[in-house]
């Protein structure tokens, strides 16, 4: 009696399904036609950040240059290191690391040299974020957009004068906080908060910081690097260490929320475009790497995802909206008080590692 | 066809015997076998600074997965498991029973009803309690308007939610199994029992239960060790701090870069399903009960 | 007297608590179909700004999302077509002839049926990764015919155990060979058991999201593309894609029952 029902059932679902599934066959191969069209030139796999790469510039950029771009989405740095690792060589062409990250894939051996003759755009990036200490000369990258692990807090819900990291450690704020799915973020936020390096190396420090951690694990309800705006926007959150520009987001949606850069200096990061190895299509990847250097395309970018910006042509047609909204454009002072992540030895990463498996179960 | 081939093909088996079972054997082969023993391997090894995996041989991944905070987790997704069997149970035999002996002619539909919500992707309806829960969601409409409650409801991102969507998630596994046993259960024996006086409560423990104890044990197997492996539930309704085993094999694979640990791991849920599935068998469990 | 009225009472409490488990189990759909009619446009999409049904028009342009459905077509099609031909050849052998290590096969069969899922999954993702074989379509359809074929197999030996062999020798002692043997006598005493399990197998491909996530490589399956936009809130087409299937589901349903009903004389 089961089986027969599962089978009419199933029957009658695979049944729906293709139906469905002509129907859609029926739109692919419209698509797949405008495709071929637009596809003349090759693809682009791009590997980018969730929520930091708009659609509509993914689709102007596919329009003008008749290069088909496949983007896939990642939330830290070290998913995509491992998505990039566990893949074919060449399964991606671009991807968007972190500074330390950048460090990294270049000890590695796992970045492709960019060719500068066809990046004139370079000319629009501001001075000072050229030459970074990640990649010294700008041989593998070219830097996209940055800020800061900054904290939010819902005014309307939270008391608390909150100035500094160690504030979030409060425990009024119980079972209410967001933080980033970032294991490097959130224990540098507590290596901070305790007063020490934000990428701390002293074993004994950092056991002093696991215990810590236990103080804010009471507190974090959430942890999402994709879209931690979301927590706060829907009131299930009311503070937070999350990324600027999501703060920015939310403090569009929900006045009350309010963003505010730590005592003790922020978590900071700059993300930037750099092509693998194994890039199969080195020529698109070039020419993807131009287009996001110009300041239309990249104001495109920031009216949609308001980071802090490399490039300087972008931030002017931007104006004072931008300039001014400290989540938008962090305050210079919050910069210059902030720290990068540094890349750990494997024997520190894992005690790291260990932490935050010890904080998550 | 000459008399002598036909002769010599009804024969000889082998030939037959390699066509037919022979792609089955190299997909075991190839994708169950050669996998899992490299996994085996691999637990064994170690990484090497940029993650690779070094097979040179160690127990430390072992080791590690001893110490108290790995003991925890796994503790913990045990009673997450188990309080999600034991739910499972609570509302799928009573829910199972009645449409199961209903005399409606409905009751093939009823039946229908449990397996629809399975057409629409499980991630999608999981993320539908996610928004329904959330203090932006319908509930917290509901209640305010029924003047329940004000402002906010709070029950997103706890261990009770995650258990909330896994139930959810696994119902229909422990229905189903149920509504077999049950429908067959014989209806005279019943009356009988009711008849010989005695009262409902000692027919079921000691006409019913027994007699549909199978489908007990197979809808138990069939919640309960799929649910050690669910990331994705503890992910979108946990808030990502309700760890199981199944999301620590995860990062190790996704984001930590650490596949021997993920494999030592993954070696670790193996023994437990086995043991499991042997204390099924002991207790009288048919395995062609689990498949379909 | 005193009975009717307790049974009625009790009669009244399981439809009541039936309701509740049916309430239990539609809910998170209702709220699927719900925001597939919010007129909202900005993520993460959580708040109602009241109705609209402009989603279930720019569903059709939404070609990521369309295309992630074509790929979970196609993989359950093919991944289908071959775990029924693998499956039902193997069950059919298994249960023929006698040879070595007939034991372990079945005993193996019971691996990807029990074993959780996430096991499976970095099992198959380590062996594609150290054998080079690089991830996407091919590693979905292999990774997805390897679950489905011990079901086909269940479904098909469940036919067999009520098979005559006797009629198979007959057939060869009028003089057909093995292969017509098989496609005239054998297949379709099987085909229920085949479709059954066939149709099992679509199934499963189809709502695939644990083993996928590991072997997918850069191809999107219709779940996976769901888990990335959960990720920035689902956006109301991605809802209103679900509502449709759905809904078309039902319908087929309900329609095919009645006419199972009605024609259920003339078949048996």
């Amino acid at each position: 009696m089961k089986k027969r029902l599962m089978v009419l059932v199933s029957a009658l679902s695979f049944a729906v399904m293709c139906m469905a599934g002509c129907g859609e066959t029926g739109a692919g191969q419209a698509n797949a036609a405008g495709g071929e069209a637009a596809g003349d030139k090759g693809e682009l796999n791009l590997f980018v950040w969730t929520e930091y790469l708009p659609d509509s510039v993914v689709e102007k950029f596919e329009k003008e240059t008749g290069i088909k771009v496949n983007v896939s989405t990642y939330s830290s740095n070290e998913d995509m290191l491992a998505k990039v690792r566990s893949e074919a060589a060449g399964a991606y062409d671009v991807l968007q690391p972190s500074d330390y990250m950048v460090a990294q894939l270049i000890a590695q051996g796992m970045l492709k040299e960019l060719d500068f003759e066809r990046l004139p755009n370079f000319s629009h990036i501001g001075e000072s974020y050229k030459d970074p200490s990640y990649d010294p000369g700008n041989v593998y990258s070219v830097p996209y957009m940055g800020g800061a692990g900054a904290i939010a807090v819902n005014t309307d819900k939270v008391d608390l004068d909150i100035t500094s990291y160690e504030d979030l450690f409060d425990p009024s704020l119980e079972g209410k906080l967001v933080v980033l799915d970032d294991f490097r973020a959130v224990i540098g936020m507590t290596n901070k908060a305790m007063g020490y390096d934000l990428s701390e190396k002293d074993p004994a420090k950092l056991a002093l910081v696991s215990d810590k951690l236990m103080e804010l694990k009471k507190n974090v309800a959430l942890y999402d690097s994709d879209s931690p705006k979301s927590a706060l926007i829907s009131g299930d959150c009311y503070a937070g260490m999350i990324w600027s520009a999501e703060i920015a987001m939310a403090m569009a949606e929900v006045p009350s929320i309010k963003v505010i850069y730590p005592d003790e200096g922020a978590y900071l990061f700059f993300d930037n475009w750099v092509v693998t190895k194994d890039s199969p299509n080195y020529d698109n990847a070039m020419e993807w790497m131009n287009f996001m250097m110009d300041p239309e395309n990249m104001a495109m970018v920031l009216e949609e995802f308001p980071y802090l910006c490399a490039n300087t042509d972008a931030i002017a047609i931007m104006g004072e909206e931008y300039s001014s909204n400290p989540a938008k454009n962090p305050p210079a002072d919050a910069i210059a008080k902030g720290s990068f992540v540094e890349n750990l030895d494997s024997d520190i990463l894992e005690l790291y590692s260990d932490m935050w498996t010890k904080l998550k179960e | 066809m000459s008399g002598k081939t036909s002769k010599h093909e009804f024969r000889s088996n082998t030939l037959p015997a390699l066509v037919t079972v022979g792609p089955v054997a190299l997909l075991l082969l190839f994708l169950v076998v050669a996998p899992l023993i490299l996994v085996a391997v691999m637990s064994f090894c170690k990484t090497d600074e940029y993650y690779n995996v070094v097979y040179d041989f160690t127990a430390a991944n072992y080791g590690k997965l001893l110490s108290v905070d790995y003991l925890k987790i796994y503790a913990r997704s045990l009673l997450i498991s188990f309080t999600t069997t034991l739910i499972c149970v609570l509302i799928g035999y009573p829910f199972a029973y009645i449409i199961a002996r209903t005399k409606s002619k409905k009751k093939k539909l009823l039946y229908m009803l449990v397996i629809i919500p399975f057409w629409t992707n499980s991630l999608i309806r999981i993320y539908g309690w996610r928004s329904f829960l959330g203090n932006s969601g319908w509930l917290i409409k509901i209640l305010t308007f029924l003047h329940i409650a004000d402002g906010s409801v709070d029950l997103l991102y706890k261990t009770g939610t995650t258990i909330l969507g896994m139930v959810y998630c696994f119902v229909p596994f422990m229905v189903l199994p149920l509504y077999t046993a049950i429908e067959k259960l014989d209806g005279s024996l019943l009356e009988a029992s009711s008849d010989l006086g005695a009262r409902p409560l000692r027919t079921l423990f000691e006409v019913i239960l027994p007699l549909t104890s199978g489908g007990i044990f197979s809808g138990c197997i069939m919640v309960f060790i799929p649910c050690l492996g669910y990331f994705f539930v503890s992910n979108i309704l946990g808030g990502g701090n309700t760890d199981m085993i199944g999301n620590l094999i995860e990062r190790q694979f996704k984001s930590a870069n650490n596949w021997p640990l993920g494999a030592a791991l993954s070696i670790i849920l193996i023994l437990v399903t086995l043991l499991l599935v042997k204390i099924y068998q002991k207790l009288g469990g048919d395995m062609d009960s689990l498949g379909v | 007297m005193k009975r009717t009225v307790k049974e009625k009472r009790n009669k009244g409490i399981g439809i009541v608590f039936c309701s509740a488990v049916y309430l239990f189990l539609f809910l998170p759909i209702f709220v699927v179909v719900a925001n597939s009619f919010n007129a909202t446009t900005t993520k993460p999409y959580l708040s109602w700004k009241g109705f609209t049904l402009d989603w279930y028009a720019k569903l059709w342009s939404n070609s990521s999302l369309l295309e992630s459905f074509g790929n979970t077509m196609l993989i359950a099609l093919l991944s289908t077509l071959l775990s029924t031909v693998i499956g039902t050849l193997g069950a059919v052998g298994i249960y023929r002839y006698k040879f070595k290590g007939k034991g372990i096969i079945n005993g193996l069969l019971y691996i990807p049926v029990v074993i959780p899922e996430i096991v499976i999954g970095i099992a198959l993702l380590t062996i594609f990764s150290n054998t080079g074989v690089p991830r996407g379509m091919l590693t979905l359809i292999l990774s997805h015919v390897s679950f489905c074929v011990p079901y086909v197999i269940f479904n098909v030996r469940a036919r067999l155990s009520g098979y005559d062999a006797s009629i198979e020798e007959a057939s060869m002692d009028l003089g057909a060979n093995r292969i017509v043997t098989f496609f005239e006598i054998i297949l379709p005493v099987l085909a229920p058991g085949i479709a059954g399990g066939a149709l099992l197998a679509f199934t499963l491909s189809i709502d695939d999201v644990i083993i996928s996530y590991f072997v997918n490589g850069q191809t999107k399956t219709y779940p996976l593309k769901v888990m990335e936009s959960i990720k920035s809130g689902v956006s109301p087409d991605v809802n209103a894609l679900s509502a449709l299937l759905l809904l078309g589901t039902i319908g087929l349903v309900f329609i095919t029952q009645s006419g199972i009903l009605s024609g259920k004389h003339n078949k048996v």
